[in-house]
């Protein structure tokens, strides 16, 4: 039997539901639609009175939810597309992330966003916003690559006393699958080594660590490199000590991401191996993020428009015979 | 009698001054809590400062129509003990204590103290900063080890300059582990400033650049002596006089061709090997040496490389050489004889593994076997220099052997 | 105030009309204090006052039941904070910059608040309150703790323009929550008229569009306060879902006390809006026999004593300390970095 990286997602907020009286899910056609991408499928039944269905106002959504928050409860918002969550933008940063720091008493929300690009689902369909909400301080993102990861830590974002935004890859939904929800159990925090390498570090998260690792078995195949992945799973906060680790081995670094190239986690990670691991740079550390420009429409440039394993392959051939 | 000051306020979070309109009161009046005592104007509204608490004018430090930071003591109010406690103000004397610990205060110009910021004698937009060259001065990261690591920032600079790390062999180095920084390099070039100077040639640059690449293998020499006699006998036989140098080319082609070997070229784990025996001849010319490369040297006899010779050495002499001239030996030979010298060390070319060099002919006595005795020869030390990952002290010896038994037989040559 | 089933009630007649007013008194000598201190150099930040504002303000703070009830004040709430319990030695802490005070230095002035006690601390961002306030009655539905309960919170005229105001007021009104939201429409935000503000004949219409009562009131008229907001929190109160009450007053200080209010027309100011409440409650009081001269004397004179001894207090209170603050916002410890 195998299971989705969606149902993971369905899975856990099933278990929470069940777990916790405090939790309740709230969001644009969650309850007896099940949800855009089903997310919530059958949730609503299961369990009356807890899932809800909200107008479109993401603000709201948003205000509403610190709100509950702040009377004990453990809300979970689903956003309908993670580009959807400027409107919300401002009770996300300037109220749930500043209010502990304020006030001193905690905000636990959990804001789930469909993130990343599919073919054809254009500009307002596609973004990946982890960079803009890690970018203020009191806020949690995490941005899982694996059906476990999925599972567990959404598990752990609605445990922790913290505002998370849940950066949920669209494109993981359907088209990842795994044997079960179980995996090694790391909390939110560490980041994990999905393959292990010698000759660069490839170093990602979410959707492209699938891309770095078949760009990583090309390479392999045709060449004898061997390219080693970091999966960082929370963007913030960042393990750092993982990845300095990784290039203290292989002393190249291709900081990798699906986001937009200004700025970023990409750049967050680049600026704090080359402060903190000079010494251990054999080559200048490289990024590669999608095109800056809007996520087009078109399958064709959209295709190009993000890294494949192709353009991957690229940088790190580049990178290696510095 | 404690002392409480009367300070501009902050009226809006752009404004940083404000320009005194009227003065409401004059020393010795009396002033209760909250009674407005100066008016002020900014540029969005006009409005009164306060008095904190109740008390006696002492002194005004203002005039009308002038601007004065936010934060500076306006004047200074005589206030009775019983109410600094009723209104928990800070006087000046508390302020002091506090700001000692705390804070820096810098006088304005006019010897005024301000409770807000340390207040430079001229406005801000006035100092111009002066630009210090980024590069020196560059801090050494801490975690950096080792005096062989060169960071990219060094390598960058070195590029910029046309510098190798043979050149760093003079500058000491001051960084982590004995590291040299661009900081040393940069102290070691304005050193040598002090010193006379003159521009290296392209050519003297040619020639570092060939022997820098070149030492970067394992080199050693082998030599021997051979008696030349028999070779000098044989020239003044000649016709058109081959030179010295023309009877070795012809003697280290043909024991190449036996032994070829010798002559490979390794890269990597592959050893490549002459397909044409083309020798160089090093040719000294101002500032340097040129190599011209004779063709074939194996298949034409003495006297038809005569012609080639002359020529290639007298275009060598006056700088007209092509580059097809000079590309392609597989070996070189050297005459320092014609210096004076009786022995040296010679390097190979960088794309060569051997180089045959020879003495001056030196009259010695000379053991003869069938004469039983000594007896005057001329001599001349020969040595071979090769690339010992290629050739080892035995294969170089088994070629010098055969090179001086060639020689021996000069009519064969 | 009588118990009934473990949840208090709500202040009514006389009772009520005298909290407001002492709320209204203490509050305006507290921030004739504040402008005071401000205009004496020792407030950094802006000072935003409620003068004009206080009939309204205490009118909804006063109908409101501490540790039970849910306020979001904004910017010229002092009255209802203080009607609502706040110390005065919060507000002067705060203003003061005494690392004691509820926000510890980390904000200031009116962005306090003691969430734990169900007055939010505010956000600049106008509007944005309506939808915290009423997530937390949602929550408590969900808890089954709703019964007997209101969240009340503050907005002015310019706030009903933004999607925030619009968004939680919707919300609001499609769970039926016991949301009451004051409007004091001022006539200017900053120096915008609402001729610039909204179209609308009079912003009671909304209401009607919302599918939430509303309710109009003259904001300087002390006892029609009273009636009107002490009414509409009875009513959401009683489940009658999201009351709007539009209160008609001016601003009787400046935007802030940096701007001078220049730009406010000589006619409004003396028109029936540019009356002051406290006057009006005053005369009102007196008129009907609620309370004597010298009643009304002597809460000014200890309101006064009482200003200055907190205002005394927090003056003397240490300043937060750069050095021994944990830069950090996460209340998770273990994310924090080993090393900076």
């Amino acid at each position: 039997m195998s299971v989705t990286y969606i149902d993971a997602i369905r899975e856990a907020q099933e278990v929470l539901l069940r777990d916790d009286p405090r939790v309740f899910l709230y969001g644009q056609d969650i309850a007896v639609f099940g949800g855009a991408f089903k997310a919530t499928k059958g949730l609503a039944e299961m369990f009356p009175g807890r899932v809800f269905d909200a107008p479109i106002s993401e603000d709201a959504m948003i205000g509403m939810a610190i709100g509950a928050a702040l009377q004990g409860m453990r809300p979970i918002i689903e956003m309908q597309f993670a580009d959807f969550s400027s409107v919300a933008f401002n009770q996300i940063v300037n109220h749930a992330a500043t209010h502990f720091y304020r006030t001193g008493m905690p905000v636990p929300i959990t804001v789930r966003l469909p993130s990343g690009g599919t073919a054809g689902s254009g500009p307002f369909h596609s973004q990946s916003m982890e960079a803009i909400y890690a970018h203020y301080p009191g806020v949690v993102v995490v941005t899982p690559a694996t059906v476990a990861d999925a599972y567990s830590m959404l598990i752990e974002s609605v445990h922790l006393d913290d505002p998370v935004i849940f950066c949920e890859h669209k494109f993981l939904y359907r088209w990842l699958k795994a044997q079960s929800f179980q995996g090694d159990g790391l909390p939110i925090g560490q980041a994990r080594i999905t393959r292990t390498g010698r000759h660069a570090t490839v170093v990602t998260y979410s959707a492209m660590v699938h891309e770095a690792v078949r760009a990583a078995e090309r390479l392999q195949k045709e060449s004898g490199w061997e390219i080693e992945v970091v999966d960082l799973r929370s963007v913030k906060p960042l393990d750092i000590d993982t990845v300095l680790a990784s290039v203290a081995r292989t002393g190249r670094l291709l900081a990798l991401g699906e986001a937009f190239p200004w700025g970023g986690v990409t750049a967050e990670v680049v600026s704090r191996v080359v402060a903190d691991g000079f010494h251990l740079l054999e080559a200048p550390p490289m990024r590669l993020n999608s095109r800056d420009t809007p996520v087009p429409y078109h399958p064709k440039l959209w295709a190009s428009h993000r890294p494949t394993p192709e353009s991957i392959c690229d940088s790190l051939r580049k990178l290696l015979s510095y | 009698m404690p002392r409480v000051a009367i300070v501009m306020p902050q009226l809006g979070e752009s404004i940083a001054e404000a320009t005194i309109v009227r003065m409401m009161v004059a020393v010795g009046h009396k002033v209760t809590t909250d009674q407005e005592v100066i008016e002020v104007e900014t540029n969005k509204a006009t409005m009164g400062v306060t008095a904190l608490c109740s008390g006696v004018v002492e002194e005004l430090r203002c005039e009308e129509g002038v601007s004065y930071t936010v934060g500076t003591i306006l004047g200074v109010l005589e206030v009775s003990e019983e109410e600094v406690i009723r209104t928990g103000v800070d006087t000046l004397e508390s302020l002091e204590i506090r700001r000692l610990h705390e804070e820096k205060i810098e006088s304005t110009a006019a010897g005024e103290q301000n409770l807000h910021f340390a207040v430079e004698a001229e406005s801000y937009e006035e100092k111009v900063p002066e630009l210090m060259p980024t590069i020196r001065g560059l801090a050494v990261p801490a975690g950096t080890m080792g005096a062989h690591y060169i960071s990219p920032r060094m390598r960058a600079r070195m590029d910029e300059m046309g510098l190798r790390e043979a050149d760093l062999s003079a500058v000491v180095g001051t960084g982590a582990g004995g590291r040299v920084t661009v900081d040393d390099l940069e102290k070691f070039l304005d050193y040598i400033q002090t010193w006379p100077s003159s521009t290296a040639s392209p050519m003297r640059l040619a020639v570092a650049d060939a022997m820098r690449r070149s030492w970067t293998r394992p080199l050693a020499t082998v030599g021997t002596s051979v008696v030349l006699d028999k070779l000098l006998q044989h020239r003044r036989e000649q016709e058109k006089k081959p030179g010295l140098t023309l009877y070795l080319l012809r003697a280290f082609a043909l024991a190449l061709k036996e032994q070829p070997a010798v002559a490979g070229f390794l890269i990597g784990a592959k050893v490549v090997h002459p397909r044409s025996f083309d020798i160089g001849v090093a040719v000294a010319v101002e500032d340097g040496v040129l190599v011209p490369v004779i063709r074939q040297v194996d298949a034409k006899l003495l006297s038809e490389l005569v012609k080639e010779y002359d020529d290639l050495v007298d275009r060598a002499r006056r700088r007209r050489l092509t580059e097809a001239d000079t590309k392609g030996g597989i070996a070189t030979v050297t005459n320092f004889g014609t210096f004076g010298l009786t022995w040296g060390t010679p390097i190979p070319l960088p794309n060569e593994t051997l180089i045959l060099g020879i003495g001056a002919g030196v009259k010695k006595p000379v053991w003869s076997e069938e004469l039983s005795a000594f007896v005057p020869a001329t001599e001349a030390d020969l040595e071979l220099t090769f690339d010992h990952r290629v050739v080892d002290g035995g294969g170089a010896g088994l070629l010098l052997r055969r090179i001086v038994e060639l020689l021996q037989k000069p009519e064969s040559l | 105030m009588t118990e009934h089933e473990g949840r208090q009630t709500q202040r009514t007649g006389t009772e009520y009309v005298r909290a407001m007013y002492v709320a209204m008194i203490q509050a305006r000598i507290l921030e004739n204090k504040l402008s005071s201190l401000y205009k004496a150099g020792k407030i950094v930040g802006g000072v935003y006052l409620g003068k004009g504002q206080e009939a309204v303000s205490a009118a909804l703070g006063a109908a409101l039941i501490p540790g039970q009830d849910i306020y979001a004040p904004l910017i010229r709430d002092q009255a209802g904070r203080t009607a609502f319990g706040e110390p005065f030695i919060d507000c002067a802490r705060a203003y003061l910059g005494s690392s004691w005070g509820p926000m510890r230095g980390r904000d200031g002035n009116v962005h306090r608040g003691t969430p734990k006690e169900g007055v939010l601390a505010m956000i600049s961002h106008l509007g944005s309150a309506v939808a915290v306030v009423s997530g937390s009655l949602f929550a408590k539905r969900l808890k089954g703790e709703l019964d007997g309960v209101v969240g009340a919170t503050c907005v002015g005229d310019g706030a009903t323009s933004t999607g925030a105001f619009h968004e939680g007021l919707n919300f609001a009104a499609v769970e039926k929550l016991p949301l009451v939201l004051v409007v004091t429409n001022n006539q200017f935000a900053y120096s915008t008229p609402t001729s610039r503000q909204y179209a609308c004949a009079d912003l009671v219409d909304r209401a009607v569009g919302y599918g939430v009562t509303g309710h109009s009131v003259d904001g300087t008229d002390f006892l029609a306060c009273a009636a009107v907001i002490g009414d509409a929190v009875s009513r959401a109160r009683a489940g009658e879902g999201p009351q709007m009450v539009v209160a008609r007053l001016l601003r009787l200080s400046g935007h802030g006390e940096h701007d001078d209010a220049w730009y406010v027309p000589e006619v409004i100011k003396a028109g029936n809006y540019g009356r002051d409440c406290i006057d009006v409650a005053e005369s009102q009081l007196l008129v009907h026999g609620i309370m004597s001269r010298e009643e009304i004397d002597a809460i000014r004179e200890q309101a006064a004593v009482d200003v200055q001894a907190a205002v005394a207090q927090a003056q003397q209170e240490p300043a937060p300390d750069p050095y021994k603050e944990v830069w950090h916002a996460w209340s998770t410890g273990r994310f924090y970095a080993e090393k900076e």
